[in-house]
């Protein structure tokens, strides 16, 4: 609305506006228009394939889309530098990479230093201490394949960290780690939340979006959904994205009352819904 | 004096002719294999290859161009901008087979590049082209160092001096967008520019190796080396300077032993480099074959410490001397006493005076694997799959697979049983936490609690929320829980009744 109010609270930290994105005939993303208002914890969901990861990469400015913008705080993403930090899918790291954690930490850091100059002791100053922050201080030297899922996790997150951007992207963050680790993401990504930063995360685990997101984005090649987890978690939005899958659960949980398999936690908001105790 | 000045000269004399192809393999060792690094980590170096074999058509038309415009003969920098040329457009290409068809990247450069090739063959054995070309094809193809002239000299410095500044310039631009693209674009690295430098590098560098080793074996000089130092480090600055190292002394020791045997000096330094880089698979100190091979046979496999925790356990507490451990387990005696420092250094054991002793975590640890043991024991014989003389052996391998949820469904799959086929209680202390809530079928005679849940399938045991129970003793094969009521009332419940209450236990027994 106000043309000069770039770092006002009013600028949405991401605005997305009409975005098509192609790869072959099909879009990956289809009219997408969402706009993120700053200081939120937003889930984007979505079964596989519904082109998450796209709207992720579109955020980053490493996708180029076939219409639509993408705005970072009121400016265009391809001219924002630095400004959003991005955590990877742990199965898209080469994890051979001659790289040790400490190093990785550090490219927090390049955005602030012109490509060819060197990072100075500062940087490394601030590498340590987001590896700290996430407990990863003890394995500072070590190559990042010889960590574990969890620990490799925390090192993407202490260099999301050391950027110190106002933007955080994390791509699946929670898949294949432990519960312990999934807490301590969690506590990170709260905190950052509460020093008013924003944060977006890709997520495919229906069953906890809503105990961890403020907002949900709601995903299959179009919006489906944009909002609080109870506006957006019903049934009949969930039923629309997840096709017959959901229906055929849904079904099932209202026939027998005893037979919930573990991944259908989709309509724990549904206030009839019995929590039924399972052994196994 | 003099006899130095003498000998001088005579090395001059009579090796004068190596100094030369000595400094320009050193040169272009090194401009590889730096360059090198940056391909193998890209996943790149079939890449190099067809640029490499595309080369000689590019090297035809530079040739062609001069000599029928000028007449020139084999002007090198006409030459060389078209390998260069042909290199671009080989990338080109391939980039569009693989964007706009079907077909993979792999397949897009073997074919582009043999197409390019066999092309320019085709077209230097045309009569009324050849008569044009004096290019040795055999030399672009095997390389010939010996032949290195002062152009070529120059030619190489250049490359040199374009590529190694470029890389020690762009270093972490190269770096982030080999490591992580998605994170160079938003911080706005230009990806795809960083991309386009590197195949130009890429270029440059094939074209300066191919007077080595020729197109063959030209990829060898970029790739071998920094293969070699792939295993040698852990960082990608240290890759680098490794990569190099190990190029240079190779092609030095490659080029004596060419000269000494009169081998080819191409075919001679590659075969060095391939040896050495076998020896890193193996030798190497972290990645190698034998590192891994040792570092293997140096870890206690989890099995052995948990074979020395239920041979403590059932010492029923007291302490055990470490060679009695030794006795009861049949394996290497070195290994087991390294299990048993591992299991001390984890808190679980007690080590004193030579004598073991389970810490409370040990024994923790231990019945939960005698826990796992007699379920799978009760589970081989329900199921008759194992006949009865090796349930005990095969419950013996199968009760290391003892993680919770596993434990958990054998438990619940037999009707949580009490004893074992041999009659001895299934221990199930590990389960058992004062204040947790729990399934009512899992308390065993004697345990008191209150309800917290229930549901529907609960309905003939009329047990409500907020009542305090004992468990009784099972009847029925374990099939009939009695539920002892605060009024007094002994209930008999099925399995599905009692796993349909979710009680908190107050007391143990």
């Amino acid at each position: 609305m106000i043309a000069d109010a770039k770092n006002t609270r009013d600028v949405p930290a991401i605005k997305v506006q009409h975005l098509t994105v192609s790869y072959g005939p099909v879009p990956a993303l289809l009219d997408v228009s969402v706009e993120i208002p700053q200081g939120q914890l937003v889930g984007i969901i979505g079964p596989n394939g519904s082109g998450k990861s796209t709207l992720m990469k579109s955020m980053l400015g490493f996708i180029k889309p076939d219409v639509g913008a993408v705005e970072i705080f009121g400016t265009d993403v391809a001219q924002v530098k630095g400004r959003v930090a991005y955590v990877p899918q742990r199965g898209s790291v080469d994890w051979d990479f001659p790289i040790t954690v400490r190093e990785v930490a550090a490219m927090g850091r390049y955005s602030y230093r012109r490509w060819w100059r060197d990072l100075k002791r500062e940087d490394f100053r601030l590498a340590d201490e987001a590896l700290e922050k996430v407990r990863m201080s003890d394995f500072k030297n070590r190559q990042i394949g010889q960590l574990s899922g969890g620990q490799q996790q925390r090192v993407f997150m202490a260099r999301a960290l050391a950027q110190d951007a106002d933007i955080l992207l994390l791509d699946e963050p929670f898949a294949g780690v432990d519960a312990a680790t999934e807490r301590a993401i969690l506590d990170v990504l709260q905190e950052t939340k509460d020093a008013g930063k924003t944060v977006v995360v890709v997520h495919h685990d229906l069953g906890t979006a809503a105990e961890y997101f403020n907002l949900i984005i709601l995903l299959k090649q179009r919006l489906f959904g944009f909002g609080t987890p109870r506006q957006v978690l019903n049934q009949k939005l969930l039923s629309d994205v997840y096709e017959g899958n959901l229906k055929v659960f849904a079904e099932l949980a209202k026939q027998s009352g005893d037979s919930l398999s573990e991944d259908d936690d989709a309509d724990d908001d549904d206030p009839n819904g019995n929590v039924e105790v399972e052994h196994g | 004096m003099d006899s130095m000045t003498e000998f001088f000269t005579e090395v001059q004399l009579n090796y004068g002719y190596l100094i030369r192809p000595l400094i320009v393999g050193t040169l272009v060792s090194i401009v590889c294999s730096v360059v090198g690094c940056f391909i193998v980590l890209r996943r790149m170096s079939f890449l190099a290859d067809a640029i490499a074999h595309s080369m000689l058509a590019g090297v035809i038309g530079g040739y062609l161009l001069m000599k029928i415009f000028y007449q020139q003969d084999s002007n090198l920098t006409a030459m060389l901008i078209g390998a260069i040329l042909s290199g671009i457009l080989t990338v080109a290409m391939v980039g569009f087979v693989t964007k706009f068809s079907r077909v993979k990247q792999d397949t897009a450069i073997g074919i582009m590049y043999t197409g390019i090739f066999a092309f320019s063959a085709f077209f230097i054995s045309l009569e009324s082209i050849s008569q044009y070309i004096q290019i040795d094809i055999y030399h672009f193809i095997i390389g010939d160092i010996m032949a290195v002239d002062n152009a070529e000299l120059w030619l190489l410095a250049i490359v040199a001096s374009i590529v190694l500044p470029v890389v020690i310039l762009f270093y972490r631009p190269l770096q982030l967008t080999t490591f992580d693209p998605i994170m160079a674009a938003a911080i706005g690295v230009p990806v795809l520019a960083m991309e386009y430098l590197l195949t130009a590098c890429t270029s440059l560098v094939v074209v300066s190796g191919v007077q080595i080793a020729g197109v063959i074996l030209v990829v060898a000089l970029i790739i071998t080396p920094a293969a070699t130092a792939y295993l040698l480090t852990d960082r990608l600055d240290r890759m680098i300077i490794t990569s190099a190292v190990v190029s240079v002394l190779c092609f030095w020791f490659g080029f004596a032993v060419a000269v000494f045997l009169g081998t080819e000096p191409g075919a001679t330094i590659v075969v060095i480099m391939t040896g050495v880089f076998l020896g890193g698979l193996v030798l190497a100190p972290k990645y190698g074959l034998l590192a891994d091979w040792i570092r293997k046979s140096n870890t206690v496999p989890q099995e052995m410490m948990e074979d020395v925790l239920g041979c403590v356990l059932r010492a029923k507490g007291k302490s055990v001397p470490v060679t009695e451990v030794l006795k009861h387990i049949k394996k290497p005696a070195p290994r087991v006493r390294k299990s048993i420092i591992m299991l001390e250094r984890q808190g679980l054991l007690d080590v004193d005076d030579d004598k073991v002793l389970l810490t409370d975590d040990g024994r923790f640890q231990a019945k939960r694997l005698v826990r796992a043991h007699r379920l799978w024991e009760t589970y081989l014989d329900r199921t008759g799959t194992t006949p009865k003389e090796k349930i005990h052996d095969t419950a013996h391998r199968l009760e290391h697979l003892s993680d919770e949820k596993t434990v958990e469904y054998l438990d619940d799959k037999l009707g949580h049983p009490v004893t074992d086929p041999h009659g001895s209680i299934i221990p199930n202390d590990s389960e058992l936490i004062v204040g947790k809530d729990l399934l009512l079928s899992v308390l065993r005679d004697g345990n008191r609690a209150t309800v917290v849940k229930t549901d529907e399938a609960a309905a003939p045991s009329s047990l409500k929320v907020g009542e305090s129970i004992t468990m009784g003793p099972r009847s029925d094969d374990g099939e009939i829980w009695a539920v002892i009521t605060s009024d007094g009332k002994t209930l008999s419940l099925t399995h599905d009744e009692v796993d349909a209450v979710v009680v908190r236990l107050l007391e143990k027994s």
